[in-house]
This record gives structure tokens, sequence and C-alpha cells, in this order.
């Protein structure tokens, strides 16, 4: 029985380290391949070993896909592909493999300035994982091999962010990512057509928020910087390199040019032309607006925000600084904000997540004397702001994102357990699918009615044409034909077109089958009550009574015999062909059913 | 004033005064403190954990704790833990990683079998691991709490004792079941754990040997052994391969003369496999007879073990085959005829090329229909995925193969490089098939870039052996063919690179002269025209590839005439120098070191004159300082780094002609760089000028002992002077202080280095009390402060050594071998944290991004 399996590797019932198996129709592939930033030994990266148990990697993998470049769905790619051994395609969007090196080589520093960071790829490794990508663009179909067939749908989130479709014959899985389903400063709303894919695979980090308008969260956010510029403060926001950074510059730029604010902007990683480099190359996956006003001015080239020097941290006065690692867990954030944290004036402002371990987690969490080295105690005066401005889609967004794509099956990954629970019984009551939301290591099978396709010759069809019966999907009707395998294809031709293309002789099959009819009357006589009985019955076919005293309707061949031990019984001996199986049957159940009495 | 590190105080107050890591050995009052509070948050199902990281790292603490010391006196000093435990057992909505942490932390310390003994008082075990406990309860459902039971268990089964309650509580019975768990982490480790548990259980209750005599064997692992063989004699495929990984797990890790009495007993059913069709679980059944192939306490001869796997090999399909036959050729001892068996199954798919591609059944040495079976007696190589599948694996365990001693001798080199280069024209389309299954493979493999890649792995591999001339100028041929194909994709061509150079390296040599040969100058004119044309692709993967084959080149034969001249010749070196400004930061990284190394070669010069040499040097060093200051992304300003360096240590024209200058102009811009791998970097070149300046070369360990400089100050302060010119120290000092922290590493070593150097220089110690001294070590003390706008203005040799002497760079090093987060991620810091976010979780904890 054919089938589907998916095992999450990684964020089965859990917001970590995406890796997602999906095996259809004996392709294996690899949805994501994400890094958990909590950990510093190997189980930041998934369980690689419950595939390498299968042998080699690049054997039993027939691609790995990454859906954007978040380290929690791109962190372990270098190290699966260079130090666990994979060898064969990556696909990602152009964006993303773009900007994936970027956020890994950042990473990497951060864990080598740390230190205590083991079994770690390095820059080197970083390039040569690249150098395997094959870059995708939106609604292209690309061909992994002979049967496997890849297509990316825009996702939101992030630039370059994409929902895959896998598709291996006219089974199908899409794999949405993180995504969605409103458009936001920079970005658009995710779009699937309508797919019918044998399974969705989808994210439900918010399977119960509906979540408050973005607008609303930004408003608050230029409230807070604005407020504490203007009482002579300083606002340090830790980024990572490129993503949210980016947003949130837009949103200060915009917001510093309308209040004609002079606070200075600082972007501390040099990555400011980097990110604009990039957000220029892919202008066409940002949102219409940003599209549109692009000829006039590019919203990326921004006139506020400058390249920070370490030196400025001590300059007098108000200033607005993006700086990295996102986390306070190293480098030039965590020294800025050593530096800042004793002011009331100041203010940070976390943009995301923080994992435990890292001085954003602490500050998040409330603690506002922090331990530094040497005994050293940090007391935290400054205002402490926590702005998530995650994109991904709310319960509401991911109902409509099923409805859109009308899958057969619903999977729910990169959520916890619990909301999973309730968006589960609410996606299988609203759309009557089967919901899945299995845990790390479990696999979900499902049985798939495989379609095969079946090339249909012109002549046949024609010929079915000309019976005045024009072909209408929603009413399936019965097509007579002979099937003919060659070559791993299915093409149903006439009979006598697969008789001439096989070299084959023509054997005539017929069905035949016994009436016996009480009637003393002689052979011929019976024939003739016969022939008048059908005639009567059967106005629409042709039926004929041959010299030879047999009668025939169609290809159907009746004769009349005596019972050679009852004189008074007559035996009906009646033959077809198979396509008249359906007239032959009729008729010889009419038969049985006696012949009506004779006018004296 | 001093400095806050001086070596006069005892202790540097900035910098932990803990021994590295000894808050996790033992628990500190501090956290002692801290932990009833946290279980009591823990035994609250309405408080949950936000990060789920936080319940495995308190769980490696007490890892940590219970290794090292008594967790019978951890649990009497901390009772809140066994009440943690107790709570366990209410029924109640508990969080199942709560749960699943309790049982492995009781695992953990019921370890030690006094605490064991403590917790079986309170019968706190049987509830927790028993039919009472979450066995019964809907908490089972959860894989988490499950994998937990499992772990706790495993970590549990470490003495008779717990051998005992094992066998009691009818947990094996459970594992038995947990192997054909839905989750695969679930099933994996109830595996794992029966082979724990059969293995404690063979050492016998008083440690003695075990009886050789099966039926003789404790009542457990009797168990087991009678779950193994009724699962062997299963007919579901899963239940067989569940009993074969345990095996295998078992001889993997057990050499103990009882495991020769177990595969006598298991292997007829273990062979009786062999006899179903198809073979069920053929990828556990290889690596079961691998295994015990491979294990030392088997005298494979007397069990018959190579009559199974040379059964097994005739049996299996080609693909299944494959993994057997290389590990059977892996062995060290094994019969002849079972080997030559094993590589006429690894040689079988290139027979079946060879045989679809010639009349001839192909060159000697590769197995013809006599020995490669069936594939070569007329069954074609099936469909396209399968026939791919077939050739990859085939070509990648050769490749394996190849390398190692124990490889089949004679090698068949020749054979091997036919096949090789006949599948990669099949794959590119240049072979000439003379048959229908010939044109049919052609079909098949036309275009097939994972068959070209893993041919062109092969090939490469093969260039450690020789082979016929006319071969290798085939391999050229076809290495050529594809370089230059517009077909090929970026990775095929970036091995196709990799081969090439093998080959190259490895072509015959005219004996004392180490340049290339005759007939690969002659390819090299071919080659350089597509490594020029692959310069201008529009893929970066491409360019990069050419540039990283170029630089390779360069650095082994960039000092031959030959080369030398088929080089400048062409327009190599003029791209190369244009990719400088590549849009790609990646390719412009790749330019930089390919110049360098041209340049270091002088093969940056135009073929015109000498004269010009000077000036096209000069140019490049500007345009290289030129991509240090101002290149906006970090891979072409390292690169700079790593050639300026490189040119500092090989005294290159350029550089030699102004040292000080060259030096000062490059620490100006890197120790300004954003990129703390530019400042380390930075640091690496001072430290090169510095042992150049003192002749004293460093011991490859920064850290050894080097003999100090025997010499009058006035001589040093002399020698010093152009490091301060250069204002090295200036950035030493700064860089002692960076927020990250492998640059301050750099820079303590640089100056340990300079001080160890300097030691004997005792007439320089009036100068600690000099004014400069002073106001130097004030300035370092602002910078410690975080306050690094004031520069030090010039310095004196003097007050350098002064400074360097009075800190304690010793205590800095120590307190920089530390994580940077060491503090963040102390045990109390993980206790205080997950206290914290006690009552603090938003609605949207979980957004990663």
């Amino acid at each position: 029985m054919p089938e589907i399996r998916v095992t999450p590797l990684g964020a089965g019932q859990d917001v970590g380290r995406s890796c997602i198996l999906v095996s259809i129709a004996g392709k294996n592939v690899m949805l994501d391949c994400g890094m958990h930033m909590g950990f510093n030994d190997d189980r930041r990266f998934p369980d690689f070993s419950y595939i390498t148990r299968n042998g080699r990697l690049t054997d039993f993998l027939d691609c790995v896909i990454i859906s954007h470049f978040h380290l929690d769905h791109c962190g372990a790619l270098p190290y699966f592909s260079e130090m666990v051994g994979y060898d064969g395609p990556i696909y990602m969007t152009h964006p993303t493999q773009a900007i994936c090196p970027i956020l890994l080589e950042d990473y990497r520093k951060i864990a080598v300035d740390k230190k205590g960071e083991a079994n770690f790829f390095t820059s080197q490794m970083i390039k040569d994982c690249m150098k395997k990508v094959v870059a995708v663009h939106l609604h292209q179909t690309v061909q992994v091999d002979d049967e496997l067939e890849i297509k990316a749908y825009y996702a939101g989130h992030v630039l370059g962010a994409a929902m895959f479709q896998i598709k291996v014959g006219s089974e199908s899985v899409v794999y949405t990512g993180d995504y969605n389903m409103t458009p936001d400063r920079h970005l658009g709303a995710a779009w699937i057509d309508k797919c019918r894919p044998n399974l969705l695979i989808t994210e439900s980090t918010y399977a119960t928020t509906i979540r408050d308008s973005k607008r609303c969260r930004e408003r608050d956010f230029l409230k807070k910087v604005h407020e504490a510029v203007e009482h002579g403060g300083k606002v340090l926001i830790p980024v990572f390199a490129l993503g949210r950074a980016q947003e949130l510059c837009i949103l200060l730029e915009t917001f510093w040019e309308r209040m004609n604010l002079k606070a200075p902007i600082y972007f501390s990683t040099g990555l400011t032309e980097k990110a604009n480099h990039y957000y220029k190359l892919f202008i066409t996956w940002t949102n219409q607006k940003i599209r549109k006003t692009f000829v006039q001015r590019n919203m990326f080239e921004f006139k506020h925000i400058k390249a920070f020097d370490r030196a400025f941290a001590d300059n007098p006065g108000p200033m607005v600084v993006f700086a990295t690692p996102g986390m306070l867990h190293a480098g030039q954030s965590l020294q800025i904000f050593r530096k800042w944290a004793g002011n009331e004036k100041n203010m940070v402002i976390m943009p995301g997540y923080c994992v435990q371990g890292t001085v954003g987690h602490k500050i998040l969490s409330g603690q506002r004397k922090l331990e530094m080295e040497g005994r050293q105690v940090l007391e935290v005066k400054m205002q402490v702001e926590y702005m998530s401005f995650s994109a991904h889609a709310d319960a509401k967004g991911i109902m409509q994102l099923v409805g859109q794509a009308e899958p057969e099956s619903v999977l729910l990954v990169h959520g916890e357990a619990k909301k999973m629970e309730f968006l589960k019984q609410k996606i299988e009551q609203e759309f009557r699918v089967n919901c899945y939301m299995p845990a790390n290591g479990e696999t979900v099978t499902l049985p798939t009615s495989p379609s095969i396709p079946v090339g249909i010759s012109l002549g046949l069809l024609k010929r079915e044409m000309a019976q005045g019966l024009l072909p209408d999907a929603k009413k399936p009707r019965l097509l007579h034909g002979t099937l003919i395998m060659k070559d791993s294809n299915f093409r149903l031709v006439s009979s006598e077109q697969a008789l001439k293309e096989l070299g084959l002789a023509e054997h005539q099959l017929r069905f035949t089958c016994r009436v016996h009819l009480h009637d003393p009357r002689k052979e011929q006589e019976t024939a003739m009550r016969v022939y008048s009985h059908l005639k009567s019955v059967l106005k629409d076919h042709c039926v004929q009574h041959l010299p030879d005293g047999s009668v025939t309707v169609e290809s159907i061949l009746i004769q009349a015999a005596a019972h050679s031990e009852d004189p008074g019984t007559k035996v009906l001996l009646v033959s077809w062909t198979y396509q008249d199986e359906e007239l032959g049957s009729y008729l010889t159940s009419l038969l049985k059913k006696g012949l009506p009495q004779a006018p004296s | 004033m001093r400095v806050p590190g001086a070596r006069t105080r005892t202790h540097t107050p900035n910098w932990p005064t803990r021994c590295p890591g000894i808050s996790s050995l033992t628990m500190d009052p501090e956290c002692s403190q801290l932990l009833p509070a946290l279980c009591a948050v823990l035994a609250d199902p309405r408080q949950p954990m936000a990060d789920d990281t936080c319940l495995e790292k308190l769980l490696d603490w007490f890892k940590t704790i219970t290794e090292a010391g008594s967790s019978l006196l951890l649990l009497q000093e901390n009772p809140c833990l066994v009440e943690l435990l107790c709570h366990m057992l209410k029924p109640q909505d508990l969080s199942s990683r709560v749960l699943s942490f309790s049982l492995r932390l009781t695992g953990v310390l019921a370890a030690q079998e006094d605490c064991f003994q403590y917790l079986q008082q309170g019968e706190l075990l049987p509830k927790l691991f028993g039919e009472a406990g979450p066995l019964g309860g809907a908490a089972w459902t959860s894989p988490a709490v499950r994998s937990g039971w499992i772990q706790g268990l495993r970590s549990l089964a470490q003495h008779a004792s717990a051998l005992h309650f094992l066998a009691h509580c009818g947990a094996v019975d459970t594992i038995f079941s947990l192997q054909e768990d839905s989750s695969l982490f679930v099933a994996s480790a109830a595996g794992q754990l029966l082979v724990h548990i059969l293995g404690l259980s063979m050492q016998g209750p008083a440690g003695g040997p075990p009886s050789l005599q099966a039926g003789d064997w404790p009542a457990c692992a009797q168990k087991i052994v009678g779950h193994i063989e009724e699962s062997l004699r299963a007919t579901a495929t899963p239940q067989i391969t569940q009993a074969l990984n345990v095996l295998t797990t078992t001889f993997g890790h057990c050499h103990n003369p009882w495991t020769q009495v177990l595969w006598v007993q298991l292997s007829p059913l273990v062979a009786g496999l062999l006899e179903k069709d198809p073979i069920p679980a053929a990828h556990s059944l290889v690596d079961l007879l691998l295994s015990v192939a491979r294990s030392p306490g088997l005298s494979s001869s007397s069990c018959g073990l190579w009559e199974t796997l040379a059964q097994t090999l005739s049996h299996l399909s080609p693909t299944q085959a494959g993994p057997l036959a290389l590990g059977i050729l892996k062995l060290q001892d094994c019969p002849q005829a079972l080997r030559a068996q094993a590589f006429a199954v690894l040689l079988q798919p290139l027979a079946c090329v060879f045989k679809a591609m010639a009349q001839d059944p192909g060159p000697s040495g590769v197995p013809d229909g006599t020995v490669g079976g069936s594939m070569t007696a007329g069954v074609p190589l099936p469909s396209k995925a399968a026939c791919v599948g077939l050739l990859c694996r085939s070509l990648a365990h050769l490749e394996l193969l190849l390398p190692l001693p124990q490889r089949p001798c004679p090698w068949p080199q020749a054979p091997l490089l036919g096949a090789a280069v006949t599948l990669l024209q099949l794959c590119g389309g240049s072979a000439r098939p003379a048959c229908d299954m010939g044109r049919h493979l052609c079909t098949l493999l036309l275009g097939c870039v994972r068959v070209q890649r893993a041919a062109l792995d092969f090939l490469g591999a093969l260039s450690d052996g020789t082979g016929p001339r006319e071969l290798v100028t085939q391999v050229f041929a076809v290495l050529l063919e594809y370089l230059r194909s517009p077909d090929s994709s970026p990775t095929v061509l970036k091995k196709a690179f990799q081969a090439t150079f093998r080959w190259l390296l490895n072509s015959p040599k005219t004996p004392g002269c180490w340049d290339l040969d005759p007939h690969a100058l002659l390819f090299l004119r071919d080659l350089l025209p597509v490594l020029q044309k692959r310069l201008c692709s529009p893929c970066w993967e491409v360019r990069d590839s050419s540039l990283e084959f170029l630089t390779q080149m360069t650095r082994h034969w960039g000092g031959q005439a030959g080369f030398r001249h088929a080089l400048l010749a062409s327009e190599v070196p003029k791209l190369t120098e244009q990719l400088l400004r590549d849009p790609e930061s990646y390719v412009r990284a790749s330019a930089v070191t390919a110049m360098g190394q041209l340049s270091s070669q002088g093969l940056c010069v135009p073929p015109a004159g000498p004269e010009h040499q000077g000036g096209q040097q000069k140019s490049l060093l500007v345009e290289l300082l030129h991509i240090l200051s101002t290149d906006s992304e970090g891979f072409p300003r390292r690169a700079v780094m790593q050639v300026f360096t490189q040119w500092l240590r090989d005294s290159h024209a350029d550089v030699a002609g102004d040292t000080e200058q060259f030096v000062a102009g490059v620490l100006q811009v890197a120790s300004q760089d954003l990129d703390w791998e530019v400042r380390a970097q930075g640091l690496e070149l001072a430290l090169v000028f510095l042992e150049q300046t003192l002749g004293q070369p460093r011991s490859h360990c920064p850290h050894a002992v080097t003999p100090p400089v025997e010499a009058p100050v006035g001589p040093l302060a002399q020698a010093l002077q152009p490091l301060c010119r250069v204002r090295l120290f200036d950035f030493a000092f700064r860089a002692l202080f960076d927020c990250d922290r492998p640059v301050a590493q750099k820079s303590c070593d640089l100056l340990l280095f300079l001080r160890a150097q300097t030691a004997s220089s005792s007439s320089l110690q009036e100068s600690r009390s000099s004014p400069d001294v002073a106001s130097v070590e004030a300035a370092l003390q602002r910078w410690q402060a975080g306050d690094q706008a004031q520069p030090l203005g010039d310095l004196e040799p003097e007050v350098v050594l002064a400074v360097v002497r009075s800190l304690d760079l010793e205590g800095l090093r120590g307190a920089l071998a530390e994580s940077s987060d060491h503090v963040e991620k102390s045990p109390q810091s993980l206790l205080q944290d997950m206290l914290a976010t006690v009552g603090v979780l938003g609605e949207n904890e979980a957004d990663c991004y």
C-alpha cells in the first residue's frame, strides 16, 4: 500500500530545531535542518543518527529543502553536509541562499567568541555547504530527479521565506516552514494555490492565539523609543544580523523622518550596506508598497541610520543602537548593555525570544541584579522592554491557509503540544480532515491512493466522442479499451490498435448460457416465439430471425434445441461477445422469465 | 595608581576567583538555598517551563554532582528532591516534561546502590517505574514520559540490586513492548536498554564470569534471549529488525566469552532469515553479521560465520549486499575466497557497465559473468533510479576501500580507472556504446549529476595509484571535458577541479624534479583557457571553485618554469585581479587569497617586462589595503589579513621594502575593524612582527617557556622602538580588554611572549614608577571599565615593559580561558533563571524568531 511517512527529528511538538523527514512514494526528503541555540553541545543539532543508520546519507536522502534563513531552520546545515557527510542537493530560495551564510557565519563567530562550544563548523564549511545549494524561484517547478519535483510558494515571515510543495507522481506534501498570513511593513502575506496536497505540514507557533494588529505593536515600539530618546536616554536594540533588524530600521527611519528627530541611530555590525544590498537585490520578495515606492526612494537606503563605532557608546546624549548578537550573550551588544545598564533613562528593547543561559533571558524574566564575572553584580536600572515582532501566522491565519490549500490531511509542527491539540481539534471539526501532531521521533503514516496517469489514444477518444457523449469531469463513465503497459507508461487504446501495435492475432471470446423453456412446440416455432418476444421488447435494437432458425440481437446469438430427455422442454443456447456483456446478461434474465403465452 | 590586574594583588577583582567548573561539581550553598523553591515550582502543574532546555541542563548538573559525590548525601541534604519525586506519584495534571525529568533524575540518583536502597525504602522506585506509576496512567501516552522512563531505568541499572528490581517489577516486559513504540527515539532507547540489562545480568551477582552454558544463565538474561529468539522467528519485519539491532549492539559493545555462546545459540535463527524471500530487515542483518565478525570475543571460524557471510552475500540484492561486501573487505582476517566474493559484489555494477559498453567482457580485473553472477549474465541494470543508486553506492564503497591497507591485492587500478572514465563519458554524453544495452545505459545516465559527482570523487581518489599512459590521457581528457562542458553543474565542476588537482599532483614526475611532466604541461595549456572561462562564470560557486583551484595550483607549482610560463601567457592573473571587486564576498575573499599566492610567487607580473614589477606589486598592496579598510564583509578582510601575515613571514618583496610602514598601516586598520576575527588576525601579524624584531621565533605553543633574550637594556629598548613606532602596543593593550574574548586572549599571548623574551632585562625596574607608566596604567584601567575612547599616545619601550610586567597576564589568561557566558551558564544562574521565569511567561513565549 503506498504511503506517506513523516518523522520530525525536531519541531515535533516543540519550537526548537526544525527538521522533518518525509518519505513520499519512495523518495526521502529532509525539510529544514535547524539548530537549537539553547544548547552548546551536540544537542543543539537534530539527532541525525536516526538517518545514518539507513546507510549513506547521500544515498538515502534525495534532497534537503530549507524554508528560510532563521537558524532554527538552517543552523545545522553545514554540520549536516560537511561534518555528518551529506553530499546531495540542498534547495532554498535565492534570498535564503544569499542570507543564510551571513547568519550562519554570524552565529559561528558568536560561538567561537564565547568559547566552550564543541564540534562547531568553520567558515570554510559554511562556504562549501552553500556551494551545494540549488536556488529556486517562486512558483518554479524544479525537477530534483525524474520523479521528484518541488515548487516554492511565498511565505512572508522573513525575506525569502517559502513554503514548498513536494510532489512525486500524483502524491504531494506541502511544507509551510514559518509563514505569515498578514502583510507587514516590508513583506507580503503568504499565499498558496488550491493544490490539494495529500498532506499539509504547517507550523503552529501561534496555534491558539489571535494576534493583535502589528500596527499596534509598531506604534508601541516607536512610542517607547521616542520617549526614551526625548528624555535623553540611550536605546539598545539587540538583534541578529539580518531579518528583524531591517524591519525595525525601516520603522525607525520613517518615524525619524516624519518627526524630524535628530538623535543618531547606529547599526553596529557594518551590515547595513549588506542588508541594503540584499533587500535591493530581492526587491520582488518585499511587499507591494516597498516595490511601488522603490523607484522614487529605496526604503533600505537609510538616511538616519549610520554605522556604529565602538567609541560612540560613550558619547553623551541620546542615541539608538542596533547591536548583535540578539540575545545579549556575547560581543558588542553585551558590552553596550553593560555600559548603559546602570542608567534608568536608558532602555533595552528585546525584539525576540532569548534562550536560557543568556543575559537577554535574565532581564526578560525580570532579574535586575546580574552577576558578572569576578562575582561583580551589575544592577540593571535601565528600562527593559520585550516586543515580539515575530511574523508567524496566528490561529486564524493557519485556518485560512488550510482552507486555501485544501489538503487531505494536516500535520502540525513547530508549536507546543497543548496549543497544537486545540488547533488540531479545530481543524478536524472545520475541515473534516485528519490532523496529526507527532512528537519528535514519532512517525505518522498516511496511506495514499496512487493515481496512475494513463494516456488515451486519440482514435479511441474520437470514437467515444462520435457516440455523442461529450466528456464531463463531474460525471465519470465507462470506457472500453485495451491497457498497454510499456516502458513504465500506461496507455489506453482501442483493441484494434492494441492488436496492431503488439502484432497479435484476434481471438473472439463469447459468453454462453443455457436457458430452459417449457414449450412442447418444435424448435423452429420456439425460435419464432423468441424472436417475436424480443422484437416487441427490444425496440431500439436490431433483432433478426436468420434463415437457419437462429435469432440475433446485435452480436447475441440465440438458438433453440430440443431437450434430450424431456421433449416438452426446449433449451435456448444464448451466446454473446464481451462488448455486449450488458445486453447479453439482460437478455438471459429476460428469457429466464419465460415467453408470453402465444395466442391460441 | 595600579592597573586592576596588577601582579601584586592576590586576586583580580574583575575576573572569577572560583576555579573553573568547581561550582558544578558540588552543590554550593546558594544552589541549595534555591533548590526547594525550584522543586516546588516543578511540582506545580500551573507553572509551565518556558524553555525546554532548562530541564535538560538541570539534569546535566545533577549528573555532574552525582558523578563527583554521593547521591545519598545529596538527597539527605536536599530533602526537597525526594519530595519532588514523591509528588510525581500524586494523581494530577503534571507536565509530561517535568514527569520525564523526574524519572530521569530518579535513575541518575539511584545509580548509586546506597541511594537506590534509600529510595527503595520509601518504595519510591516501584511506584515510579512500576505499574502504579506513570506506566499505567494517561501520562504514558506522551513519548517524553516513556523516554524518561527508559532513560531513568538505563541510568539506574548499574548494580545487582537494580537488576533484581528490574526483574521483579515487570520492567523487562514493558521494555520488550516499548521496542515497538511509535516513537523512533523510545524504540531505539528500549533496544539499547535491553542490551545494557543483558550485559549487566551476565556480569553475575558476584561479578564472576557467567556460565558458558546458556541454560545456566541468569533468569533475566534467559528471558531477554528468549525474547530475541521469538522475535527472530516472527513473521513481522519490525520485530526481526528490533532483535537484530539488539544483537548488533550487544556484539558491538560486549566482547565477553558468553557472547560466543549467544551467537552459537542464535546463529541458526539468523541464518534462517536468509531462506525467506524477500530477506527481512536486510540492512539490520548486514549490521549484525559485521558486528559479529568484528567482535574480538568471537572465533569466527568455529561459529560458521564465514559461511553465513558468504551465503548472505549471495542471497542479498546487489544494493543490500554492497555495505556487507565493504564491511567484509575491511575485516582484518577473513578467508581469501570470501574477500574475493565480496570484492566481486562491489565491482559488479561497474562490470555491468563494461559489459554494456564493450563487445569484449572488459579489461581483465573487473569480474565478468563468471564472478559477477546474475547481473552480468544478462539482467540489465533495471530502472534509472535503481541503476543510479547502485552505481553511486558501488563507487562510494570502492572509494572508501581505496586508502585502506587491507584493500584487495592486486588492486584492479586500470579497469577501475577505465570504469570511472566510461561512467563519466556516459553521463557527459561522449560515450559511444556499441550495443543496445550500452545505449540503454547511456539514456539512463546522460546528465545524471549524482553519478557524475560519485564518479569524479572516485576518479580523484584513484589518482593515488598509477595507470597506463593511455588511460591517464583519457582521465585528463574526460576531466577537461567536464571542466569545459556548459552542462556541468557547479557541484560537479567543483569536484572536477578537485579531481584534476589530485591527478596533476600525482602525475608522473621526472626523478628529482618537482615540475609537471610534459603531458601534464600540455594538459595545462588546454586547461588554462577553460579556467579563464570559468573565472568569468555568472555563477559565484564556479568562480570561487576556480579561484580555489588556481590557489592550490600556484601553491604547488608556482615556482616551476613550465607552470609559470603557461600561467603568465594566459589571462588568468588579470581575471583574478578583477575578481577582487566581485560582487560576491566569498569570491572576493578567494580572489584575495589567490592574488596573495600569485604575488608571493611573482606571478602577478605582466610578461611585458620586469620594469612594471614594482608598480604592479605596489598596486596590489594598495588594493588589498583598500579591501581591508572598506570591504563591507568579513571574509575578504580576513583573507587580506592572512595574505599580509604570510607576506610578512615570507619577507615578501613589497613588505620588506618598508616593513614598519606596512605593519603600521595594517595594524591601524585592523585594530579598528568591527569583525573580531580581523582584529585577532591583526594581533597575529603583530606577533610575527614582534618575533622578527626580537629575532626570536615563537614556539608553536604560545604558552611554552622560551629562553629570554640575554640582552642589555639599551639594545632591547632599541629593538622595541620599531614596535612602538608602529603603535603595536597601543593595539595590544586595547585588545586586552576587547569585548570579544579571542582577541583579548591573543593579545594576552602576545604580551606574555614579549615578557618572556625580556624577562632578564632587570635594569628597567626603575621605570615602573615613572609618570608615563602611571598614565598608561590609568588608561588601561579606564579601558577595562569600558571607556575606550582615550588613546594612549606615544609609548616608550621602557614604559611598555614596565606595564607588561605589572599586569597579571597569567591571571587574565586563566580568566579568558573560560567561556564568556560561564556565569550565565552556571548552575546557580540556571536555578535563578528557572525561578525568575515563573509567572512572567507571556502568551507568545515560544516564538524563537
